[in-house]
Parts: C-alpha cells; structure tokens; sequence
C-alpha cells in the first residue's frame, strides 16, 4: 500500500501481498473485507434496493405467489392457454399397462402365417438389443396370430375377432400402427409415454393440462385416475402414483386416484357426530395456520396443502354424487353390460369416465393392468380384450350419443407393443410375446383428431415402421394439440431448462391424423 | 430551362453529361447486348450474382435517404452537404446492384416477365440516379430550379416499383396480400380472373403450385423454362421437356422431382423453400396415374376432408368488461371462459360448478356479455323454455348445451336466428322431433343430439337430413 503523503509515520506498513506466504493464504487476506470494501458495497446495495423499490414488485414476483398459483408459477390465466381454439375441452386416456400385442389386435399381417415357426429374418430385425427376457433364445420363430382377423366399416379397417365391440367402432377411429418407444421394459416405458421422459420425476401429461388449463368444476379434480380391479390370473406390472404425479408443478396439479372398489375416496364422509359446519369450522382454523405458515416460511406447498383440503371439503358432496349411478337409464347398462355396476371393472371405469366428461373432468386415464403377455398368449389374451372391449365400445358410442365426442378426445394405449417372435415355446396352439418398442398400435377418437383412418404402416413383420412414425413425443404434442395447446410453448423453468411435456428432442403434431 | 447557361457552358459539366450520356446508352442496351435466354451459364456468374439480393438494399436506403437529407437540409444546411455524398454511394450501388443482379438472371437462366420487369425497373432507376446526380448541381446553385425535385419524385417512385418487383420474384406475387384483410385482397385481386371450378385439378393441385412452386414457375420468373400459372403451359413443359405425363406418374419429372432425397441437388422446390407434404405428393400421384385430367372432379382412392373449420367469426372487444369477468373467475358461481388466448374468439359461459343452482334468471345476468359469448354450458342446469328468448340474444352462439335440462322444446324457433350455431345438445330433455324441426332454418346447425328424448336418438347426419 502506498504511503499517504501527509503521513508522518516512518515505519512500512506490513504489506501482507508481499511478505513469504503460503499464497493461498495471501488470496484470502486479498478477499477479505476491509472496511472500505465495505463501505463501497454497502453504497451498490443502497443502489440496488432504490431500484427494486423503483421497479416495484414485478421484480420480486418469482419468489411470491399467490394462493392461486401456489409455486409461483403463472396460474392458466398468465399462460395464455389455450393457445388456439381447441377441438376438445377434455381427454380421457384409457391406457392399457404392460403393452398390448398389436399383432393380435390391430395390426393384421395375413402373410405371417406362411412364416410359421420359421426364424424372423435378420434383415428385419436388425442388430437392435432384445430383452433380457429373449435374449438367450436360440431362435425367434415368427409366431402368427391365432385370431382371425375381418373388415370392418366404411373404411374396411381389419380388426381381430378378439374385438367384437370395439370393430363396430373403426369408422369413428383413429389408429395409429406406427406408435414407437425408445424404451423396451415398462418402468421407463411408462413414465416416458406418461410423462415425456423415462425418469421418474417429471409432470405427467394429465398435469400438464391441469396446469395449463385449469378447472373446468371447481368441485372435482381437473386430473382423475381409475384403476381397473387387478384380475389375479393375469401378469399384472405395477403402476404407480408416479405415473400421475406432478412432478416440479404443484402437487395440486397431480392427478387424484379413485379407490377402485369400496368407497371411491377413504374417510370422504364426516365422521359420526360432526356435521358439516363443524367440519368447515375446523378446515377454516387449519387453513389459518396453514396461512400463518406460509407467512412465515413461504413454502408454495402450504398453499397446495391449503387447496387440497378445500377441494377434499367439496368433494365430499361431488364424489358420492359422481358415484351415484342409480340415475342413470336402463340404455347405460345395455350398452355397458351388467359388468359396469360392480366398482372397478374397467366397464365400470370407462361409465364413471364418462359421468365425469359431463361434468367438467379435464383428464381423467383409466388404468387396465395385466397386458403383459410373455407366454400363454392364447390363454391370457381373450380375457383381457374380453374385459375391455366392450367398455370401449361403450364409452366412445355413450359419448358419441350424448354429444360429448365432439369436444372429448378419448385416447387407447399401452407403453409399447409385442414381439412377432415368440417367447419360450412357439405350438399351434399357443405362444409368448416379448416387449417390442419399436412399433406399437393406439387409437384415439373424438375432438381433434380424423375419424375412419389408419396412420402409419409397420413391415410384413410388424416389426419396424415403414411409413409415417409416430414418437411418443409426437403423440403427446399431438394430444396437447388437440387441446389447444402448442407443445412448445407449455414449459416451466426447472433445473435450468424450460421444461415441457414432449422433452428437448423436437417433437411434432401429427398432422396427417387432425381432423 | 438550365436556368445558369454558364455552367452547362462549364467544360467539366459537359464532359460529365456526355459520360452519363453515354453510360445510358449501355445500360438501356445491356438487354439486346446480352440477352437473357433462359438458359443457365457460368457458375461464377451465379455465385456473383447471389449477392444481389444483399447488395440491392444498399441503394435502396441510400436513395431513401436523400430527400430527407434535402428537406432536413432547409434546416440543418450540412444534411444537404451530405445529401449530396450518399446520392453518389446511391449511385454507385445502383451500378453494382444491377450487374449483380443481370448476372444472377443471366448465370441462373432466369426469365419471364417478371424477371423482366425487375430488370427495366433496376435499370431505369439506375438511369434516374445519373440524372438526379447531375442536375443537383443546378438546383443547390438555383433552389427555385423544379428539374432536380421532380427527377427525384420520379427516382422514388421508380425504385419503389422495382423493389416491389423484386419482392415478387423471390416470395411470389401474393407474398404481400395472401395475409391481408379480405377487403385489401379483393382490390388487389380486382381484375384478376378467379378460375371457379371444382375439378380436382383447381381446388386441390393448383393450389400446391400456388404454394410452392410459382414463386420460380409462375408469371413472375420462369425458372428451367417451365410455367406452372396455367393448366396449358404446366403441359407444355419446361426445358427438359414435358414434366406431367398423364397415367404414368413415375414418368412424370415434377413428381421425380419433388420426391428426390432433399439433399439432391435437383431437388424441387429448390434452395430450401419448403418441401411438398406427403399428402400433397399422394395427391399429385393419383391425378396424374388418374389421368392427369383438369376436369376430373374425383380421384378413386383420395378422400379430401372437407375443412369443415368455418374460420371462427371474431367476437367484437370486450375488453370494458375484462374486470368483471376477472371477479367472476375468482368467486363462486358461473365463469366466463374464454376460448383461447384471442379475445376475439369469443368466451365460454361455463355453469358446472354451479349447475343445480343456475337457473333463467342468473342466465339473464349474462345478457350484457351476449354478443361476445360463443357457446353456453347449460347442461343440468336449472333453465326452462323461458332461457330461448335469452339465448336468441346471444348471437355469436356456436354451441349450446341444454342436456339434460327441463327445456320442452316451446319456443325453440327462436333460436333460429343464430346464425352461426352449429351445435346444439339437447339430450335428455323432453323436446320432440317436431320442435327439433322448426330449427330446420338453421342451415349451419351440423350436431343437434337429441339422445334420450321423446324425439327419436337420430344419428347427426339423419338429424340434419330432418331438420
């Protein structure tokens, strides 16, 4: 340091910089506040708060929220959404977990059956990794369908005889048999179809809608879950809350899992001996000191906390009147089946699905379990199409018949497709499929999309896709599209990025299946 | 009309008229010395000539410039010093431009008349710089000398034209109107004649030529010689020949053309304009396997949704009542929604939430939102017969929802004045297909669902037959 001019005293001042140090020790002394350091920041900090207070609270608004927005996020109405003018107002997403085979269902390759047993060629199959569970196969012998499959409807779509209610319906669908997954087992499958991304952990796409477009009735959930009863004799893989959860949105944009049998929702109803101002009494005192909390510690949760209890008040009078089915006329079950009066039968599911269409549900998915089908695919697959052919059926010609369609987009689905070569033992009269990613069939049906049309093509094989593939983020950009929402402008800023349901890779709506 | 004769007399000035002179005769000349054959030359004429486009904006700001330069000079007397420097660099990016631009035409084998107007355009204007330049002179000597004001007017207008000229050829002729309000298309289209058909050809192939091809085969530049404007000049073909052979559309080159790998260097439409859709190829397939025909008004094979999008009618600014719609959201009881992010597409009345309790007279609250509300959710509502009079109101309705109300059809010929309905649900109502019929007016009702109903549940399409 230099020597002030006027200062008399002679001694050197000890010059830390210079003396024989260790020099990280001399970098620390060099960043220590001294107190002119002081001093000049404090003068930048005065500068800084006259400017916050000038700008006002615009600035500090990503750190506060309001009860409405409860991570401080913009709520619907800041997002601008829907971005056009949607041509459905709700989905509802029937998704068959553990990968229907979409050689037995929907995708009819009537020259397989001159392959039989016959190894598949290599030409087709490539040099791509299989399961772990095929893998050690010595051979992949093609294994034709055992159904027949017939034409049907103006568009003369082939379907398997598996399906003799949901064939009624090919004129009204839209089946996509280019569908395509880049995962092969069914936890990263399903989270990736869920969710865009094969990680736990990001917002599903019910979410995503409750997020970005909000309630429509304020007494129900925007995002409801069905689970169909598990049926023991099938290979049922689980799914879990992740697949509705929330992931960085607000917990209170997670989709709400209906009970599937007993009471739709545990404890809805008051206790003996408190009535409902008593309960409404108490919710306001928890909401005070929720508030209190939040005052205090500004966690967003507290508020999702504050509005999941409200919600769960409303509900006690919405869920038993939703779950009410004694109203509905004697053409319901006709056309459901005697099986939609038992809770937890997917006709059950897909009856409740539409009750909640009238009355404002934005999404609700429907999950059938048990579409696993490694071996004894002769045994196990009648019984699945069994049980959820006719609730299809039912629901798209309910919806249809009520003027619901137009503005609904009902969706089918699972989280990839089934080998064409078998699993284990390949006999006339029966074999084994393995999980197969790279083509897969979906249909969906309603508002937005082209009825009577068949998208994409697979090889003789149904092994790869040969024209006019169908990613899942393309899938759900599309699904989003027909909501009205651009996939790339719904995207919330996490962990540095602007998330968004169809992942970084570019996704595209499909146009060629838009109505 | 030089009012100062000594300096027309000056040596100097006439050894620069003389050289300007001269420089005119060339530049008028330029297309009888070389001319544009359409044929393509040189690569490096081409690779000159691709700076054209970059160079031309030069000239045109510079030459933008220079009036403003002269009247702010009245003010500020160095902006018309300067005035005079930049009519130079005017000047000479004029120059530049027009051989970038003859030797882009020329390399590339570019012709057609619109070609040919740019060129006359850039040439005539490079012309009225030169004079402008040497007449300034006397006007800053004599500021009551008119030539030099009135050369300007001209130079702008003129370079006005060719730069529009110019727009036209690399965005097409319809770049500045295809987006343009319907009353501004309808006078730039006056005189134009609108082929009314509806042959395949018109209403579905011509329209992709339209798109993506006529801004290099239309009337504006003629590219590889090939016209694609009219039906007779796409037979014709282009310099390679014919390029539509009717039956064979593997033959055909326009189809060989448009389905190369993109990366192929004869792949059209060409320098990364945007590529023919799968459908419209598919399209383009079967007319020409179908026989190529420009009459034909069905393919076998193809099926052509209908757009039955009716472009939605924009409701009118309801922006006065934003507030109120606001409170509404945040409180309990019906909400206005909108539609989308555009105010102008109209707003929701959505009474879910509070269906039991709606009833005619909370409907009649909404009569002041009327006109900008688009489609009512009435469903389970309380609303009786009494709610038509209310509804007739509303006249931007699309779709109204009285499903399983206690509506019995009475007095539902009011509705027939809502022009723009095309849904109504009245399922589960007590209505009969006699009433459903009086809305048999309605000829832009498309879904009336009557499921549940004394009427019979008739299919939409039968419904629309009956009513």
């Amino acid at each position: 340091m230099k020597q002030h001019p006027l200062c008399t005293d002679t001694e050197h001042e000890l010059d830390i910089s210079r003396l024989a140090l260790p020099a990280e020790v001399r970098r620390e002394w060099a960043s220590l506040q001294t107190r002119r350091h002081f001093l000049g920041r404090a003068g930048k900090v005065m500068g800084w708060a006259a400017m916050a207070s000038l700008v006002g609270d615009r600035a500090l608004q990503t750190h506060a929220s309001s009860p409405k927005t409860p991570a401080g996020a913009p709520g619907p109405d800041e997002l601008k959404l829907p971005h056009f003018a949607p041509k459905a107002k709700r989905a509802i997403y029937l998704f068959m977990s553990g990968g229907p085979p979409q050689l037995d269902m929907w995708d009819y390759k009537p020259n397989l059956a001159a392959q039989y047993d016959k190894d598949i060629p290599d030409s087709v199959r490539g040099v791509q990794q299989v399961t772990g569970m095929t893998a050690g196969q010595a051979r992949f012998p093609v294994a034709p369908s055992h159904w027949d499959f017939k034409r049907y409807g103006q568009s003369g779509t082939y379907v398997s005889d598996l399906l003799p209610y949901t064939s009624k319906l090919v004129d009204d669908l839209t089946i996509i048999k280019s569908t395509n997954t880049d995962a092969i087992n069914h936890e990263p499958a399903i989270m990736l179809m869920n969710t865009g991304n094969m990680n736990a952990g990001k917002p599903c796409l019910g979410s995503w809608l409750a997020y970005g477009l909000g309630s429509m009735n304020d007494n129900l959930p925007t995002f409801l879950v069905l689970q169909t009863k598990l049926n023991p004799k099938q290979d049922n893989q689980p799914v879990s809350s992740r697949l509705w959860g929330s992931g960085f949105l607000s917990s209170e944009y997670a989709g709400v899992s209906l009970r599937s049998g007993g009471e739709p929702v545990l404890y809805i109803d008051n206790p003996d001996g408190v009535d409902s101002a008593t309960r409404r009494q108490m919710l306001d005192a928890v909401n005070q000191i929720n508030r209190e909390t939040y005052e205090e510690v500004g966690d967003p949760e507290t508020n999702s906390r504050i509005a999941q209890y409200e919600m769960a008040y409303r509900m006690q009078t919405s869920v038993p009147e939703l779950a009410d089915f004694s109203k509905e006329p004697q053409t319901t079950w006709d056309l459901y089946g005697e099986e939609a009066k038992e809770p937890g039968t997917f006709a059950y599911n897909c009856l409740m699905a539409r009750r909640m269409a009238e009355r404002g549900v934005r999404f609700t998915q429907v999950y059938k379990r048990g579409w696993d089908v490694h071996g004894n695919v002769v045994g196990t697959l009648p019984q699945l199409c069994e049980e959820v052919d006719r609730g299809c059926y039912a629901l798209v010609t309910d919806l249809k018949r009520r003027g619901l369609l137009d503005d609904t987009l009902v969706i089918w689905g699972g989280e990839f497709g089934r080998t064409v070569y078998s699993q284990g033992g390949l006999s006339r009269e029966n074999y084994g499929r393995d999980h197969h990613p790279r083509c897969f069939t979906t249909w969906m049906t309603g508002g937005g999309v082209r009825p009577g049309i068949s998208y994409g093509e697979t090889d003789d094989y149904s092994y790869n896709v040969v024209k006019d593939p169908v990613p899942v983020r393309d899938f759900n950009a599309t699904i989003l599209h027909c909501l009205g929402i651009d996939h790339n402008k719904l995207t919330y800023k996490y962990q540095g990025l602007d998330q968004k349901l169809t992942g970084t890779t570019p996704a595209n709506v499909v146009q060629g299946i838009l109505a | 009309m030089f009012a100062d004769k000594t300096l027309w007399k000056d040596n100097g000035a006439r050894r620069r008229w003389t050289a300007a002179l001269v420089l005119s005769l060339l530049l008028l000349s330029l297309p009888w010395i070389v001319r544009l054959n359409g044929q393509p030359h040189a690569d490096w004429q081409q690779f000159l000539g691709r700076f054209h486009p970059l160079a031309v904006h030069l000239p045109v700001t510079l030459i933008l410039l220079v009036p403003l330069l002269e009247l702010g000079g009245r003010r500020k007397p160095a902006l018309r010093e300067a005035a005079g420097f930049v009519l130079v660099l005017a000047f000479a990016g004029c120059i530049a431009s027009v051989m970038l631009g003859y030797l882009l035409a020329f390399g590339s084998g570019t012709a057609g008349p619109g070609v040919t107007r740019h060129m006359w355009g850039g040439i005539l204007l490079t012309v009225c710089t030169m004079l402008c330049l040497l007449t300034r002179p006397l006007w800053s000597a004599l500021p009551t000398d008119k030539v030099y004001p009135a050369l300007l007017t001209i130079t702008l207008i003129m370079m006005m034209w060719a730069a529009h000229q110019g727009g036209s050829l690399t965005h097409g002729s319809n770049y500045l109107t295809m987006y343009a309000p319907r009353p501004i298309k309808t006078i730039a289209s006056l005189g134009r004649s609108q082929a009314k058909s509806d042959s395949f050809y018109v209403q579905h192939i011509a329209p992709i030529w339209d798109k993506k091809c006529l801004s290099c085969h239309g009337d504006g530049k003629v590219k590889g010689d090939l016209r694609m404007d009219t039906f007779e000049a796409l037979m014709v073909g282009g310099k390679d020949g014919s390029v539509i052979v009717p039956n064979k559309p593997d033959d055909s080159l326009l189809l060989k053309r448009v389905t190369l790998p993109e990366s192929h260097k004869q792949f059209m439409p060409a320098e990364g304009k945007p590529p023919l859709s799968k459908e419209e190829i598919a399209w383009i397939r079967a007319w020409i396997q179908q026989g190529a025909s420009p009459t034909t008004t069905h393919l076998a094979g193809i099926s052509i949704r209908q757009d039955s999008d009716v472009p939605l009618e924009p409701v009118g600014d309801y922006s006065a009542l934003q507030p109120e719609i606001e409170r509404m959201k945040n409180a309990a009881g019906a909400k206005l929604l909108t539609v989308s992010a555009k105010p102008s597409d109209g707003l929701i009345l959505n009474t879910l939430d509070v269906a039991g309790n709606f009833g005619d007279a909370q409907l009649a609250q909404f009569e002041k939102y009327a006109p900008f509300i688009v489609e009512v959710d009435l469903a389970r509502t309380a609303v009786t017969d009494a709610s038509f009079s209310t509804l007739a109101k509303f006249t931007h309705l699309r779709a109204i929802h009285l499903d399983n109300t206690s509506v019995t059809g009475n007095g539902i010929e009011k509705l027939a004045g809502l022009k723009h309905l095309t849904y109504l649900n009245l399922s589960g109502t007590k209505i009969t297909s006699e009433d459903a019929a009086r809305l048999k007016s309605l000829t832009s009702l498309q879904h009336i669902y009557l499921f549940n109903t004394p009427a019979q549940p008739l299919a939409p399409a039968e419904a629309r037959k009956t009513s």
